[in-house]
């Protein structure tokens, strides 16, 4: 049985390496020890780069992990040299991707009741991207094709796994309290308010 | 109506809609139904007149805006199950849509920082790992000029064979004609002084069809080039070719063809 340092150690040299995410089940399977234990590892080696300040630290993207730059430093970096830097999502692209990510596993029909226009388009987009994905398909009439977001997306938003999308409440940042006056409209859009976004 | 919109671009008739609303400082809650309508319906007739095509949906919120109006005049009141009169506000439906809108807006501002705040950790993309898999791709040790003439050598080499399939299909084709066998035909009477034969010996391969069909077909020609006569004393039986004085004559003037 590898010691805690022998794993950590060899956590770092295969991220190294790998370069894209390294997921916690691959090396767990070279281990041959569970996942937690390398779970464990990989989160103490990300604190120690943490604390030490370094300018490699180590991102989290559902259970896998990667090394990149410490955020900080890109100002250092862009002097040195251009680093490729992904076009900016338009404005319907970051509604329904915001859609997607909250409303997930979610139907184009569902997408396109909220947005109140149709967005193949967009979608298609998102799908190139590897933003969004089909992941399944819905029991209703006709079984439409759900989509979900995927590890990509997590990663280029900086989200570890889904749960740590905020609660819309603290998004919005609106209290039930200061809008005393609007009418109570069934469901959760009722509690809160739009007053103040 | 003075009111005027910038030629802003919406991202859908929400979108739209939820503009106009702020815009008239007018509380999502309390849709002044008339005066937002007739501003959301100049603007699809302003965006018309510029000339930009608004996609249909943006008609389909037009026709709810106007129900919803009609809606308010009428009376609002309906029974509920017990028999008491409940209040009911034609614009509920609206008001949870725009507000669910508005929160997934919201939430796409948010995203947007996100993703801004991420981009600025950089990721080395993943490398080649071929080298250390112990299973090293076999990479060619070619300049362009190299892998130029090779890939100009294969093209040329299929080129070559389909021009060989080509002409092996046309040698399968190109039988032996009329002509050819008529040819052989006068050369046979000559050759052996006959003046005339069982049709039979003048089919070199008498298993053939196509070669006694051919040579069927010569002597017919050759029959009425008067060269030859040709006689079948009952039906389906031999038939005799006989060379005429012609045959012979051809041959001394003209020559073998």
């Amino acid at each position: 049985m590898a010691g805690n340092k022998t794993i950590k150690s060899a956590i770092e040299s295969m991220m190294f390496v790998w370069g894209e995410p390294l997921s916690v089940k691959a090396v767990a399977d070279i281990f041959n020890t569970d996942k937690k234990e390398i779970y464990d590892c990989f989160k103490e080696l990300q604190e120690e780069y943490e604390q030490e300040g370094r300018g490699i630290v180590i991102r989290e993207v559902n259970k896998s992990f990667q090394f990149v730059t410490r955020k900080e430093n890109l100002d250092y970096i862009e002097r040195l040299c251009t680093p490729v830097r992904k076009r900016r999502l338009s404005q319907s692209a970051l509604e329904t991707l915001a859609i997607v990510a909250y409303k997930q596993p979610v139907t184009k029909g569902e997408i396109e009741a909220i947005r109140g226009i149709r967005c193949d388009r967009v979608m298609d987009g998102l799908i190139k991207k590897r933003l969004v994905d089909e992941v399944g398909r819905a029991d209703s009439v006709g079984r439409p094709i759900l989509y979900g977001t995927t590890d990509e997306f997590l990663k280029q938003f900086g989200f570890e796994t889904l749960k740590d999308l905020p609660e819309i409440e603290d998004i919005e940042g609106a209290l039930i309290e200061e809008d005393e006056d609007a009418p109570v409209i069934d469901g959760v859009l009722g509690q809160m308010s739009l007053e103040d976004l | 109506m003075s009111y005027r919109v910038k030629l802003n671009v919406f991202e859908g008739p929400f979108d739209l809609l939820v503009y106009l609303i702020e815009h008239a400082r007018m509380s999502i809650y309390d849709i002044q139904v008339s005066e937002i309508t007739t501003q959301y319906i100049d603007y699809v007739k302003e965006m018309k007149e510029a000339d930009v095509t608004l996609s249909s949906e943006f008609m389909v919120l037009a026709a709810e805006l106007l129900e919803i109006k009609s809606k308010m005049l009428l009376p609002r009141t309906v029974m509920d199950e017990v028999g008491s009169e409940v209040y009911e506000d034609p614009r509920t439906e609206l008001v949870a849509k725009l507000q669910e809108y508005k929160r997934f807006k919201s939430i796409s501002a948010m995203l947007e920082e996100r993703a801004a705040d991420a981009a600025a950790a950089l990721e080395k993309p993943q490398e080649d790992l071929a080298e250390f898999t112990g299973e090293p791709d076999e990479y060619l040790l070619l300049d362009t000029e190299q892998f130029r003439a090779a890939f100009e050598l294969f093209l040329q080499r299929k080129k070559r064979m389909e021009e060989l399939r080509e002409h092996h299909i046309r040698t399968e084709k190109e039988r032996i004609t009329t002509e050819v066998r008529m040819a052989g035909i006068r050369e046979f009477f000559k050759a052996e002084g006959l003046r005339e034969t069982d049709f039979r010996r003048l089919v070199p391969n008498i298993e053939d069809k196509y070669d006694i069909s051919v040579t069927f077909s010569s002597v017919l020609e050759m029959m009425k080039e008067r060269t030859l006569d040709a006689e079948q004393k009952k039906l389906f039986g031999d038939i005799l070719v006989k060379a005429t004085d012609q045959l012979f004559e051809e041959g001394e003037s003209n020559g073998r063809e």
